[in-house]
């Protein structure tokens, strides 16, 4: 294909092309790339991250021809209504532009002839997607920013190896063959003078060649050469080792240029140029061609520190799935999609609307569309997106599902024209597999929706990322969240729905928009926006990094700026797997107990940070052994840490490293100052976002220092960290005991009780609040300046009582002030963890407020004892016997057989569409099975048990769940606390249900009881054996209100369930699997039927 | 599902109407009975109700408890005028165990009123272990005590031990299996089916236990191989214990978990035969003759094809 010709807009297609268009575009949703090797051949190493640039060329995304568009009649009216303000006239005379940008991609295009003439061939252009103050939409081209690396040249080699160093190059790039399109590959080799990042070097500078190359996949190519060894005459085969040839094109830009994610950029009159209508590529209002030098970017301050009113659209799509199936984009028609736009700032959504297939009643307040074919609502959809022309996509898993779903339903109807979702005009979305993994985050498999110029924020990926829950369904995070529970509809119900009448169809609708909406909230409440934001300002990468990678591109980020700065170059060293490892954090032994007088808590502020600060620890004030003899350092200009490594002190060279955080903690103090005084409850989400961001950025660096697999590992630093904490530790527990004791005039004895990476926990002996605080305090001045600036020892809190069960294990009362407590805190008892079932954390929780508040230890054994007897006798609700666990990898590559994992392939096997898939939480409760029976084996669906009445095994929570939370705590305040609580009189009242799905069940008949004394009643007998007749009345009047009392639960449980779904006069179809309502439902139906079934045998 | 329940709720109230008339209805009722039933009670008045079984065979119940105690944790033991009865699923509700002890195999019956004792089984058990083989067993529980108590008397008399056990409070539904008309039925030593249960158990988790005129066949594959065992029906004239016989209307063949058939030979030590009934997509009966006294059958669902996770 003629590049030149397509840059140039081309023409008409003829027949012939356009039919050629529509395969290629075939092609291209359908192309695939597995990102790493994860499906097949071994399980994936553990790469922290690794990214490539994926070189895209415009002629190849364009369809040829323009899509003839074959639009929905008669909504353009309405749809034009929620377009974006009209633009001002920009003139490129006197006309600065200023907007703040969300999304930097580059594409590969013919360089531009009036930006720059003198190039030629293909290039990558940059393309600046943002809106400015007013609400417009910009998109700018970017021309001039070539992608480069670098290499050490060796001593013998100078300025004059270039143009032999080039032509090699040249020729080895054209050999490996993949670059065919661009006519030159190595542009230019300059030389220049840098510094490696890596150890000490008393030599300022030495020699690099900067190495600038066409195209950025040409920098991975050229950095093989490199690596593995190049002959080049004169000189001889040498390996070389490449700097900063890892970084992202977009990203190298950004830094080349000081743009931070999401700050805003101007361009200055008259060095803007505005595309004519013929040349336009976007949809965007203003689109515009500048060089990348004529870019003023702007840091996020003062009156930049805001953000444009930028479009958030959230959507949720319904698919109509058949029986039993979980809905395939290939089969199952989507047939609503809810829409709902919001400006940023704003607190109303701007748009409600539905799309609905077939007609639907109105909704009060939303705006419905209904269309007769499936191809208009999506067609209908795609008109939506282009003309409210949004900047971020949100919705509930819409990365996984949504997405890619409405892509392939479309690939499914054939309908070529509707992709075109993103800015750029006949640009259709690229879909890929892809598959994340972290150490941090765990591996999950999504797929990667390309749409170019709008930010996709997936909230389901942003929730599962920040914050730990038991269930990530939509359902359990915004009862979490927003205090409010949803209906769940499960999918097998929305055909039923669709094919009712316009009102069923109207409450899917309902439905639909409620998802629509609550991401929207969930955002809000999030306080997503500012907090992303944020983020990108404060690590400089852009916010779909933040979703999209881990955590290591930040802090490459900021190495890779500061070092620009310094003239510094930061090496391409991957770590090696199964690298040494080092000590880590000491953790003093903790002396359990229940302390009844107050401790003291000393913390360090941002220990790990601090250490690097304060003894300069970084990767260019590492002094190698080797080099030591070289170098000639003076004894006292360098630092030896407690693990042997010599770090140079601040006066020699300051660190990079240290400079970050101390600019992290810096600006992390003023965001804290200034959420002290903000007032406005919108600002002080903003502080804090940022301050979060801040601190999570500082400790973070501590961290890439350390992963082995990571960037630019480097040991020494991090195992001078901890080694520097250990010795912290010992020594604040040495002074504290030296002097605060009785022969120092003190009145009580201080002990340390326990102390963790960094904190340490002292009973000074006194027994008010008050006298402890103040001890505490005196402390914390008194060790703080044996220490080197800016290490400090805090002391914020007092524990009273405390209740220290071992470490990493404690709980107590919280104090801050001398009168009141503040809350209660724990840690890493089973208030937190998830994979324990709520039975737990209500039982552990209730507990310890007995204890601790109350002081009612009798009390808390009470509450024990009945509960475990409400346990055995099935008495407790089965929402509170669910344990979940998270699927992280597919059932093969688990080594041992997990509860979990059986659980869903058996789920499977039963029905694939309900069953869970990896990354996704399954819910669990363990069930009676055959004696010997794994714990993998007794696993079940709990909507399974709850429908075929299967008995849940009462003794695996006891032993399993209960026994070992409940005796860490009471182990210390109670003699034979196993004894007292697990084995009493209150364990010999069980109940032993009867399932109905048995393979026995269908020939056992059940025989008739006594209500008295559950004696076998004898033939004619329906009701009481003859010796319990005298209590007739007494018995009958049981059962009736027995079933008096279930009826008014349930017909509660009932209503409560029909608010939710916001109607009274409908059925509840709502079958959610995180809602604690819907298993008491159930089980209150269930039990009501029974005793109905037991009230009926009276017969009167 | 979903209209019934929203019926149900909406229909409780006019329920509820119709049960306040049961309730009027019920002390008319009442009343005219509690005469009769005042006298009834004076009669009884004078006389304190217990239970009292003596067994001279102690042996038989360590055995019976050794036999069911691993199918069955928790049970409740039912006593009448009849006899000492069990009735009582497996944790995994698969199988169901039925023990009868006559009230004409004790030496001594007493139980003045049917009496339901929940007894754990494996605590049961350890109490049994106490007593000596030749022993007399004597069980005893008050009328509304919380506790029953075991006496073990060695045969001589010099040695006298009892044991007090605390009973459950077990919430449990009574359930029995109909006596019905099998298509097959195969006796055979005990030993003998207990061996190839065992043995069989090695190559497969399953049995399929096939029984035509001929004799009867238990074949079974797993991974390492399959394996046929034939039992020809034989008469034996000098040993009525080791002789195989079948009784059989029409052929039948049915799969079983070994996992169970192997559990329920626990029961072996208590005769020398075994009584194996089935018919077509019923559950098989292992029925052991316990001597003279009474029997313990064990039921076991057959295994369909394709389904019937819980048993694999």
């Amino acid at each position: 294909m003629d590049a030149k010709r397509l840059t140039s807009r081309p023409s008409v297609g003829t027949n012939g092309e356009s039919k050629t268009a529509v395969n290629k575009q075939v092609n291209h949703v359908t192309s695939s790339k597995r990102f790493q090797a994860s499906y097949e051949g071994p399980p994936p190493p553990e790469i922290d991250e690794e990214e490539f640039d994926e070189d895209v060329f415009l002629e190849e995304i364009l369809g040829e021809e323009p899509v003839t568009d074959t639009g929905v009649q008669g909504i353009q009216s309405r749809l034009a209504q929620w377009r974006r303000p009209a633009p001002p006239q920009y003139h490129n005379a006197y006309d600065n532009i200023v907007f703040q940008q969300l999304e930097i991609d580059y594409i590969i295009d013919e360089s531009s002839k009036e930006l720059l003439p003198e190039n030629k061939g293909p290039a990558a252009v940059l393309r600046i997607f943002g809106v400015t103050e007013e609400g417009n939409s910009v998109c700018c081209h970017v021309h001039g920013f070539q992608p480069y690396f670098y290499i050490a040249a060796l001593d013998t080699m100078g300025i004059d190896d270039i143009p032999k160093l080039r032509q090699t190059l040249e020729n080895r790039m054209r050999e490996s063959g993949k670059n065919s399109r661009a006519s030159v590959c190595v542009t230019d080799i300059k030389m220049v003078q840098k510094r490696s990042i890596m150890y000490y070097q008393k030599q300022k500078t030495r020699n690099f060649y900067q190495i600038f190359v066409a195209l950025p996949t040409m920098v991975a190519t050229c950095r093989g050469i490199l690596e593995k060894g190049i002959h080049i005459d004169g000189i001889g085969s040498r390996c070389f080792l490449t700097y900063e040839s890892n970084v992202l094109f977009a990203l190298r830009f950004m830094i080349d240029c000081g743009i931070v994610g999401g700050n805003w950029i101007e361009l200055p009159a008259r060095k803007w140029h505005d595309r004519m209508d013929m040349r336009r590529l976007s949809y965007c209002q203003i689109e515009v061609d500048t060089l990348y030098s004529n870019l003023i970017s702007h840091p996020a301050v003062g009156r930049y520190s805001k953000m444009a009113p930028f479009r958030i659209l959230s959507f949720d799509i319904e698919c109509a799935g058949r029986k039993g199936h979980f809905p395939e984009p290939q089969h199952d028609p989507v047939i609503q999609i809810a829409n709902l736009l919001t400006v940023q700032g704003e607190s109303k959504p701007m748009v409600r609307n539905v799309m609905t297939l077939k007609t639907c009643a109105p909704i009060v307040g939303a705006d419905v569309m209904s269309f007769e074919s499936e191809r208009d609502v999506l067609l209908a959809w795609r008109d939506l997106v282009r003309e409210v022309d949004p900047d971020v996509i949100i919705g509930y898993n819409i990365c996984k599902f949504d997405l890619p779903y409405l892509i392939e339903r479309a690939q499914a109807l054939k309908l070529s024209e509707f992709p075109i979702l993103g800015r750029i005009q006949r640009s259709r979305v690229r879909i890929r597999d892809a598959t994340f993994s972290s150490r941090q985050y765990g591996q999950r498999d999504s797929k990667e929706v390309t749409i170019e110029g709008r930010v996709q924020f997936d909230v389901l990926q942003a929730v599962q990322r920040d914050y730990k829950l038991s269930s990530y369904s939509l359902n359990s995070v915004s009862a979490h969240f927003l205090g409010e529970q949803k209906e769940d509809v499960h999918h097998s119900i929305i055909s039923d729905l669709q094919n009712g009448n316009p009102e069923t169809r109207r409450r899917l609708a309902v439905y639909c928009l409620k998802d629509a909406y609550l991401p929207q909230r969930l955002l809000d409440k999030l306080m997503y926006v500012y907090n992303y934001v944020e983020m990108a300002r404060v690590t400089g990468v852009p916010i779909s990094f933040l979703l999209a990678r881990g955590q290591s591109i930040k802090v490459l980020s900021q190495l890779l700026r500061k070092a620009r700065q310094r003239n510094l170059l930061v090496p391409n060293m991957k770590g090696q797997l199964g690298q040494e490892t080092f000590e880590g954090a000491t953790v003093l032994e903790a002396k359990a107990g229940f302390y009844e007088k107050p401790i003291a808590t000393l913390d360090f502020a941002s220990l790990y940070p601090s250490i690097m600060m304060a003894y300069n620890l970084c990767y260019c004030t590492l002094v190698r052994p080797d080099d030591m003899k070289d170098l000639q350092l003076d004894p006292d200009i360098y630092n030896k840490t407690p693990s042997g490594e010599m770090f140079v002190k601040q006066a020699q060279e300051k660190g990079i490293l240290p400079e970050i955080l101390e600019e992290l903690l810096a600006a992390r103090k003023i965001a804290k100052e200034d959420l002290k005084k903000a007032t406005d409850p919108l600002e002080k989400a903003v502080l804090d976002g940022r301050q979060l961001a801040l601190k999570v950025s500082a400790n973070s660096v501590y961290g890439f220092t350390g992963a082995t697999i990571g960037q630019l590992p480097c040991l020494e630093i991090s195992s001078s960290v901890t080694s520097y904490g250990r010795e912290m530790i010992e020594h604040t527990k040495k002074l504290v005991q030296e002097r605060f004791n009785i022969s120092n005039g003190y009145q009580y004895e201080a002990e340390v009780v326990y102390g963790d990476t960094d904190s340490v926990m002292v009973q000074f002996g006194a027994p008010t609040v008050e006298e402890s605080m103040n001890l505490g305090r005196e402390a914390a001045d008194y060790i703080s300046k044996t220490f080197t600036k800016p290490i400090k020892l805090e002391f914020e809190k007092v524990y009273y009582p405390y209740l220290l069960i071992s470490k990493k294990r404690y709980a107590g009362l919280l104090w801050t002030k001398p009168e009141k407590h503040d809350k209660m805190d724990t840690k890493g008892i089973e208030t937190v963890r998830r994979d324990n079932c709520l039975l737990v954390k209500n039982l552990v929780t209730e507990c310890l407020n007995k204890i601790l508040i109350d002081r009612d230890i009798p009390g808390a054994v009470q509450f024990v004892k009945s509960t475990i007897a409400d346990l055995l006798m099935n008495r407790v609700d089965l929402s509170l016997l669910v344990i979940t666990k998270g699927l992280t990898k597919i059932e093969g590559d688990y080594a041992v057989k997990a509860a979990h994992v059986e659980l869903a392939e058996r789920m499977r096997k039963r029905d694939s569409a309900t069953a869970p898939g990896v990354g996704d939480r399954v819910p669990y409760v363990i069930i009676k099975a055959a004696k010997g029976a794994k714990a993998y084996e007794r696993s079940e669906d709990p909507i399974y048990v709850l429908e075929n009445n299967i008995p849940i095994d009462p003794h695996y929570y006891l032993e399993n769940q209960i026994s070992k939370p409940i005796l860490r705590i009471f182990e210390p305040i109670l003699k034979n606390a196993s004894r007292e609580l697990l084995h009493g009189a209150h364990t010999r009242s069980v109940s032993i249900s009867t399932p109905s799905n048995s393979g026995l069940m269908k020939f056992a008949k059940k025989r008739l009881s006594c209500f008295g004394c559950k004696a076998t009643l004898s033939e004619g007998d329906q009701t009481l054996c003859s010796h319990c007749r005298g209590r007739e009345a007494e018995l009958y009047q049981r059962t009736v209100s027995n079933v008096r009392e279930l009826e008014q639960l349930f017909n509660r449980l009932w209503t409560q369930c029909q608010r939710c779904q916001g109607s009274l006069h409908l059925d509840v179809l709502c079958t959610s699997r995180d809602c604690p309502i819907f298993y008491r439902r159930k089980k209150a139906q269930k039990d009501l039927s029974e005793a109905e079934v037991q009230l009926e045998r009276w017969e009167f | 599902m979903k209209r019934r329940e929203r019926s149900e709720s909406q229909s409780s109230a006019a329920r509820r109407d119709w049960r306040e008339i049961a309730l009027l209805k019920f002390s008319a009722h009442f009343l005219s009975q509690r005469r009769s039933k005042l006298k009834h009670d004076a009669k009884e008045l004078c006389v304190v109700k217990m239970l009292e079984l003596r067994l001279v065979q102690g042996s038989l119940l360590k055995k019976v408890l050794d036999a069911i105690k691993d199918l069955v944790t928790d049970a409740n033991f039912d006593c009448s005028e009849s006899g000492f009865s069990l009735q009582a699923m497996d944790s995994s509700h698969v199988a169901l165990v039925a023990l009868l002890l006559r009230s004409d195999g004790f030496e001594h019956y007493r139980c003045d009123r049917n009496l339901s004792m929940g007894m754990n089984l494996t605590n049961m058990a350890k109490l049994l272990k106490c007593a000596g083989n030749d022993d007399i067993i004597t069980i005893k529980a008050d009328d509304g005590g919380d506790s029953v108590t075991f006496i073990f008397e060695s045969p001589n008399q010099d040695k006298i031990s009892d044991f007090e056990m605390k009973l459950m409070d077990i919430d449990s539904e009574h359930l029995g299996i109909p006596e019905t008309e099998y298509h097959a039925i195969v006796k055979m030593p005990s030993q003998e089916f207990a061996r190839i249960c065992r043995d069989l158990s090695t190559i497969g988790d399953t049995v399929v236990i096939s029984v035509t005129k001929e004799g009867v066949k238990f074949s079974t594959t797993g991974d390492i191989g399959s394996a046929n065992i034939v039992c020809r029906q034989n008469k034996s004239v000098d040993n009525k214990d080791n002789e195989t016989a079948i009784e059989m209307n029409e052929p039948v063949s049915l799969t079983f978990a070994l996992r169970y058939l192997n559990s329920f030979t626990k029961a072996t030590t208590l005769s020398n035969t075994v009584i194996l009934s089935m018919s077509k997509e019923l559950p098989i009966v292992v029925e052991y003759k316990i001597a003279e006294i009474g029997h313990i059958r064990f039921y076991l669902a057959p295994k369909i094809e394709d389904e019937d996770e819980t048993q694999s």
